[in-house]
Order: structure tokens, then C-alpha cells, then sequence
């Protein structure tokens, strides 16, 4: 009797331990590791909560990458001038920016324009319904697939768009009222005409640090997150990107890119100097001008405008870019906004631990316990933000889930708080707020909160 | 446990127990730190910052004049002092570049009157055209196609051997157009320095929300320091060094570049000093009130990369060539100051400035 009810207590025993370990596994872990939850970066974190807080370079590299990242980053600034020129020819005919830091300021998140001011650092994606052959968006004839809003002097520039915003005022649970802009896009002076069925999508520069640490995940680790069809029924999805990839000649899992649609870094950077800067490469060595009337055929220009070793100096660079600490972690306030990230379900899709895999070319980002908050994967948003357009598998109403890590940072760095793919949101509740489709159970958790439990929430996201 | 580890403890815990002494029976020397640092963030945000922005803008409207009058009267003493007046607001800006943080940033203003290098064919296309060449053209105009640099081009001539009587109606009228948008600029920089972030960061850690901390502020001005030495040693020097090629040299036309990079220098005690047009506090005080050492320290390491960038005796695009040992020697020197900076002055103010 005695021994049965010991055995039974033992039982009981295990089975609350497995329990609580198998809470622990959908928990925020940090809990567990309260050491680590700094470390947004792993290894490889940044302790500057400055103007500086996106440029630093992992610690631990040796001398000869340093410099390579060095040659990046002045690559990365310079400023490109047309051709013929001593430094930096190429810049266009038709482009959106002169350089890579002139959108990604600071290495951060671009601002959208104000009323009447060109859009400097964001780009508008353009296509007409279809796939083409790799499966990507089919380009507009005359256009190709994103407005270069810019041109050489003496060229047409394909055109601009005019942003207005209506607002709206909604309540919370509580009566406390919030606003919601929902932008307008509209074509201005375009210089050739523009098909009626063309499909656009806005995409602000988004923040260039720990990307080297997001690329070494492995396939493996972001696709057993997957869930493309819900299959255990919690409503959110999980959809990998299948996207082309140029130098391997084939489909490959898309991690990049607010649509996911970038493979590599490499690709990454290489197809940003090509369409957005007008600076050919061994990846995309056509000017994104050619078969159109601002194109120049220049029968001396045999090369790519960017050698391929300061097109990988630029890859690099971003690469070893590392992510900034959190500023704050044991604070009440911060601890309990941890809570209600969780409970409202927030955790799903920004998820808080990743471990990268093992890369022997590059042993700092190799193995590392990082905190992005983000699962790398599509989810469906909901009406409110879809851009309806499709990007490879990438539905009109997906996106990819956006890393929180160092987005409290974004005021000090870049001087705004303007948050989602277009900027819309002026702050970050108004961007939890926009969240809707596989979000929405989320955001109406949000929208019951009490106000001290919205700002607790607000709290934590603003130490990350 | 092995000796050295047991030493070390024998040589912390007396350390540690003085440390804790000091701090309980001297709180008024507490309150004084207190009292100090906020004395230097006033200081450095108004007197050296704030300040070294109204004296931009003061000097960009003296060019704006000089630019007037060599317009109506073009004679060579008028291009003289029109040149004088470009390389005083150089001087300015240069300095300030050791506090690179804030709307000059945020606001994307650096780009706008500082981009290098000009865009040559688009600058002819302009002086060629029949466009009407006003400051909102200006204003609308690339990058690379305003700023100090293109004023600069027209002021001296592709090879600095420019002129008054060269000067063409049209080079006059950009001229006129791109120094008052300099002028615009500055004052936009001006303004936001005086109507708010000079309070964000002399009211650090009391309000301020740019800067919870104090100790925020002060690695800020650390990597400000530190920064622009990384900036002057690993790229405005060692790119056109490393390549040979005089043609990536920032300010060929004025021949400038050594003056440039010297006050970039310079900026790094204006703000150290809390000296730029008058003395007041600096980081200085903080440093010397518990590091006498590191003082020396920083000020022996600037003294020898001003030396070390005054003993290049040839405009920088030829020291690349003729003077290879001098110009290794800047960087090197540069360099250390920026260990320095990063590697002692950083770790000092994250300690004593919490």
C-alpha cells in the first residue's frame, strides 16, 4: 500500500515535471537563461543604446575582417555620380538613391516622406497579375518592378507617388481611443504609361544590423516552425517563401526582405544596387533600365559597375553588423509587458530564441542563442495591411514576420517612430494595432488590455 | 586557486573596501560629481555644440555676402575673400564632425551638404541648361550636386587655378543658389539644435528622452570622439593612401584636405575641453577629478596626431605619393588616439557617469 502510494506520488511527480518542462518550451526561455536575454545578438550584441547603436562590428573579429568590414562600410556610404567619372561612376540612368546609407540611415529604418516630399527612403514594388518564370512577379513593361522615383540629369524619371493618409479614431476596450492612418498611394508624372491592372507595394528600408546572424539559422530550424496550413489548428500559419536564387540557379527558402523574397545577403545587397541605385554586378549585370528609353548603350562599358569584391566587401559588411543589447530587462514594468506578449500570443510569430546553425567560414555567427523576434516566415495580415501582391509564394495579404530586436533604438537612431513595411504606424501600438488575419486574436488581446497593462506591453517591445 | 588569482583578490579587496569608504564618508564629493556632470552636459550641449552651429550659420551667412559681392564686383581680391570665407565655415564644420550625433543625423543633413564626390557631368549639364538656377532648384537637385563641394568646384576650378574674371554668368548664378541653400541648411541644423535637442542632451537622465542617462550621453560623446578618428584614419586617409589615387581625395579643389582632417582632430578637444568659443566645462573635468593619468593620457595622443597631420607639409593628394612615411604616421598616431578614446575614455565615463 505504502509502496503503491509512493510510486503513484513518483508518477505524479514526473508527470508535473514534464509538465512544466513542456511549458517551458513554448515559454519566453530567456526566463530560463535570464543571462542571455540581453544578449539580443548572442555573442555577437552590442552594448550602445546611442545614435550609433545599428553600426557596430561583431567584437570578436580578426584583424583582416575588420578591415574588410571597414571597406564595406565605406562602400556602403559612397556616394555613386554619373559616369564617366574618377569615383563611384554608374549611378543610374533611372535609380531611387545615390547610396546604400542614404536609404538605410544609420543602418537603420527609413522614414517615410511627409506631405509632398518624394519618398527619399522607401521604394514602390511594382507587377502585373502573373508568374513568371522562376515563379517571381511578373515586371510592367516600361517599368520593370519598382518605380525608380529618380534619373540622371536630362533623363525622364519614371515617376513618384503622392502619399495621403486618412485617418481614423477607434477604441480601445477601455474607451481610451487610439488613430489609425491608412495611406493612399497615387502615381504622379509618370513618363510612360502605366497599365491598369499594375499591382504596388511599398516597402520601407528596413534595418541592415544582425542579418549575418538571421542568414546562418538554418533552413531546418525556421521550417520546423512551419505550419502552412494550420495544421495544429492555433490559427497562425507559418508559410515558408520559396524564392529564386540567381547564383545556384533555384528555388530556395526566401528569408530576406519584407516579403521575404531575398535568399541570401548577397543577393540581397546585389539586386538593391542594381534596381535602386542603377549599379550593375556579376549577380544582375542589365542596367534594370535596358529596353527602356532612359537606357544608354555604352559600347565601351564591358564590366559591372561594382567589382565583385567590393560587392562582397558590402556583403560582409552587412553581415557582421551586430545587434544591439537590450537597455532594459528586470524592470517591473518591462517583465510584465514579457508576460502579455506571451499570453496575447504576440510569441507565435515574433519568436523570441533562435539558434543559428554551424558555419565554418564564419565561426562568430556559428552556434549562437539570438533573440530576434521573428520566425522568418509568412503569416497573413489581414486586409488592413495586405499590399495585394503577390512576391513568389508570398500571398497579397502575407508578410514576413519583421525582427523586433533593437526596435526601441529606432527613435535615438533614425529620429521617427514610423514602424511596419510602409511606415504607416507612428508609433508601436498603432503598429500592433494595424495587426490583423492570423494576428487578430492577438490584437484583440490588445485591444482588452487596461491601459497600464498596454503600456507595460509597449514597455517591453520599446527594451527590446 | 593559483597565486596570481588570490593576489588579484588581496589587491581588489582593499581596493573595493576603499572604494566603499570613500563613497560613504564623502557625500558631498558625491554631490559635487553630481553637480559636475550636469555642469558638462550644459556646457558641452550649449557652448560647444549649439554653439558650434550658430557660428556655422553666422559664417555661411558671411559667404553668402562675400558670394554677392564677388557676383557684382568679380575681381580676384573679391574671389579671395569669398574663398576665405568657404574654408572659415570648413573650419566650423569640420570641428563638429567630432559630434556627429543628433538632427545633423537624424535630419540627413550631412549628405546634403557634404557629399562627396560631385557629380561633374550633371554640374556641366546644369551650367549648360537653360533651367533657372534658384535656391529651390537647388534644393531639389542630388546630393552630389550641392553642398560645400560643388561651391568649392566653382570657386577654385577643376585644377584651383580659377579666375574672377573666368567665372560665367551662369557658374554665378549656382554659385549664389547653392551657397544660400547652404545657408538654409545651416540654419535648419541651427534650429533644431536651439529648439530642443541642446535640452535633450544637457537634460540627460533628468527628462530628457534622447538620453535616460546621463551615462547615455556620455559614451555618446565618446563615439562621437572616437568615431570621427576611425572616420580621418581608416577612410578620409588610408582610401586614396592604400589606393595611390589622388582622384579619392575628399577637397581636391581648395586643397583642402589636410586643414579638414586636422580639424576634424581638433573637434575632439573642443568637446573633451568643453572649448570651442570660450572655456568652460568639458569631459575634461569628469576625467581629471578621478584620472589624472588618463588625461595625459588623451591629451599627449591628440597633441602627437595634430603633430603628426601638421608635419604633412604637402596638399594631401601629393603627401600620398611624396610623403608616404608622414601620412602612415598620421594614421598612426589618429589611431591611437581613437584606442584611446574607445578603449579608456569610453570605459571611464561608463563607470563614472552612471
Amino acid at each position: 500500500m505504502r509502496k503503491t502510494t509512493i510510486a503513484v506520488l513518483f508518477i505524479l511527480a514526473t508527470m508535473v515535471a514534464l509538465q512544466v518542462a513542456c511549458r517551458k518550451a513554448d515559454s519566453i526561455s530567456p526566463d530560463d537563461n535570464p543571462d542571455s536575454e540581453w544578449l539580443s545578438g548572442g555573442s555577437q550584441t552590442a552594448f550602445d543604446q546611442g545614435g550609433g547603436a545599428f553600426s557596430h562590428a561583431f567584437a570578436s573579429l580578426p584583424a583582416n575582417l575588420v578591415r574588410i568590414h571597414e571597406i564595406g562600410d565605406g562602400q556602403f556610404n559612397a556616394t555613386f555620380v554619373s559616369a564617366p567619372a574618377p569615383l563611384n561612376p554608374g549611378l543610374g540612368p533611372v535609380f531611387n538613391n545615390v547610396s546604400c546609407g542614404s536609404c538605410h540611415v544609420a543602418d537603420g529604418r527609413g522614414k517615410v516622406p511627409g506631405v509632398g516630399e518624394s519618398a527619399a527612403n522607401m521604394l514602390f514594388r511594382l507587377s502585373i497579375p502573373g508568374e513568371g518564370e522562376h515563379g517571381n512577379p511578373v515586371p510592367v513593361p516600361g517599368y520593370g518592378d519598382q518605380l525608380q522615383s529618380r534619373a540622371l540629369l536630362g533623363k525622364p524619371r519614371e515617376g513618384d507617388i503622392a502619399i495621403t493618409y486618412t485617418e481614423t479614431t477607434y477604441h480601445f476596450a477601455d474607451g481610451a481611443t487610439y488613430k489609425l492612418r491608412a495611406p493612399t498611394y497615387t502615381f504622379t508624372a509618370l513618363y510612360t504609361t502605366m497599365p491598369g491592372n499594375v499591382m504596388l507595394s511599398p516597402r520601407v528600408a528596413a534595418p541592415i544590423f544582425g542579418l549575418g546572424l538571421l542568414e546562418a539559422i538554418s533552413d531546418n530550424t525556421i521550417l520546423a516552425n512551419a505550419d502552412a496550413d494550420d495544421k495544429d489548428g492555433d490559427g497562425i500559419s507559418g508559410k515558408p517563401n520559396m524564392v529564386w536564387d540567381v547564383l545556384k540557379s533555384q528555388k530556395v527558402l526566401g528569408r530576406f526582405g519584407w516579403k521575404a523574397n531575398q535568399p541570401t545577403l548577397l543577393q540581397q545587397v546585389a539586386a538593391a544596387y542594381n534596381g535602386d541605385i542603377g549599379i550593375t554586378n556579376f549577380l544582375f549585370p542589365k542596367e534594370s533600365s535596358e529596353g527602356q528609353t532612359q537606357f544608354d548603350s555604352d559600347p565601351n562599358s564591358k564590366s559591372y559597375e561594382l567589382t565583385d569584391s567590393l560587392l562582397h566587401s558590402v556583403q560582409f559588411y552587412v553581415r557582421s553588423l551586430a545587434v544591439p543589447a537590450r537597455r532594459i530587462a528586470t524592470d517591473a514594468k518591462v517583465v510584465e509587458g514579457k508576460g502579455l506578449f506571451k499570453s496575447a500570443g504576440c510569441i507565435k510569430c515574433h519568436k523570441a530564441d533562435m539558434r543559428t546553425g554551424v558555419d565554418v567560414s564564419l565561426p562568430q555567427v556559428s552556434n549562437q542563442l539570438i533573440h530576434p523576434f521573428t520566425d522568418l516566415l509568412l503569416h497573413d495580415m489581414g486586409a488592413g495591411l495586405a499590399d495585394n501582391r503577390p512576391d513568389f509564394l508570398a500571398t497579397g495579404t502575407e508578410w514576413r514576420t519583421a525582427p523586433l530586436w533593437g526596435i526601441g533604438l529606432t527613435q535615438k537612431v533614425n529620429g521617427h517612430t514610423n514602424f511596419l513595411h510602409d511606415g504607416r504606424a507612428r508609433n508601436l501600438m498603432e503598429a500592433i494595432m494595424w495587426h490583423g488575419g492570423e494576428a487578430l486574436s492577438a490584437k484583440n488581446k490588445v485591444n482588452n488590455m487596461s491601459k497600464s497593462e498596454r503600456d507595460a506591453l509597449v514597455a517591453f517591445v520599446e527594451s527590446l | 586557486m593559483n597565486t596570481s588569482i588570490k593576489r588579484s583578490i588581496a589587491l581588489v579587496l582593499p581596493v573595493t573596501l576603499l572604494a566603499l569608504s570613500c563613497s560613504k564618508n564623502d557625500p558631498v564629493n558625491n554631490a559635487d560629481n553630481a553637480t559636475l556632470k550636469t555642469e558638462v552636459l550644459a556646457n558641452i550641449s550649449a557652448n560647444v555644440c549649439a554653439a558650434s552651429y550658430d557660428d556655422m550659420y553666422a559664417k555661411t551667412q558671411e559667404l553668402q555676402a562675400a558670394v554677392t559681392t564677388l557676383n557684382t564686383t568679380p575681381t580676384d581680391a573679391n574671389l579671395a575673400t569669398a574663398r576665405t570665407k568657404w574654408k572659415a565655415i570648413r573650419t566650423t564644420w569640420e570641428q563638429s564632425e567630432a559630434w556627429l550625433f543628433g538632427p545633423v543625423e537624424s535630419g540627413n543633413i550631412d549628405p546634403r551638404i557634404d557629399t562627396w564626390p560631385v557629380d561633374f557631368n550633371a554640374l556641366e549639364t546644369i551650367l549648360n541648361s537653360s533651367d533657372v538656377l534658384n535656391e529651390a532648384y537647388v534644393d531639389g537637385l542630388d546630393d552630389a550636386l550641392k553642398g560645400f563641394h560643388p561651391i568649392e568646384y566653382i570657386l577654385w576650378g577643376q585644377n584651383g587655378t580659377k579666375t574672377a574674371a573666368q567665372l560665367k554668368p551662369r557658374e554665378k548664378d549656382f554659385l549664389a543658389a547653392l551657397t544660400q541653400n547652404l545657408v538654409k541648411l545651416s540654419k535648419e541644423v541651427k534650429d533644431s539644435w536651439t529648439n530642443g535637442y541642446k535640452d535633450q542632451l544637457a537634460n540627460a537622465g533628468k527628462g530628457s528622452s534622447e538620453f535616460t542617462t546621463q551615462q547615455a550621453a556620455f559614451v555618446q560623446i565618446a563615439d562621437g570622439m572616437a568615431g570621427i578618428c576611425g572616420e580621418v584614419a581608416d577612410s578620409k586617409l588610408k582610401e586614396p593612401f592604400d589606393q595611390q589615387d589622388p582622384n579619392l581625395e575628399e577637397s581636391p579643389f581648395a586643397k583642402n584636405s589636410i586643414t579638414d582632417f586636422t580639424n576634424n582632430i581638433k573637434g575632439i578637444m573642443a568637446i573633451y575641453q568643453g572649448n570651442f568659443a570660450a572655456d568652460g566645462k568639458g569631459v575634461e573635468d569628469v576625467v581629471r577629478a578621478n584620472n589624472l593619468s588618463l588625461d595625459a593620457e588623451i591629451k599627449s595622443k591628440h597633441a602627437a596626431a595634430i603633430a603628426a597631420l601638421d608635419a604633412i607639409d604637402k596638399p594631401f593628394g601629393e603627401a600620398i605619393i611624396s610623403e608616404q612615411s608622414k601620412v602612415q604616421n598620421a594614421m598612426n598616431k589618429i589611431t591611437e588616439l581613437a584606442e584611446v578614446l574607445d578603449g579608456k575614455l569610453k570605459p571611464f565615463l561608463v563607470q563614472y557617469t552612471k
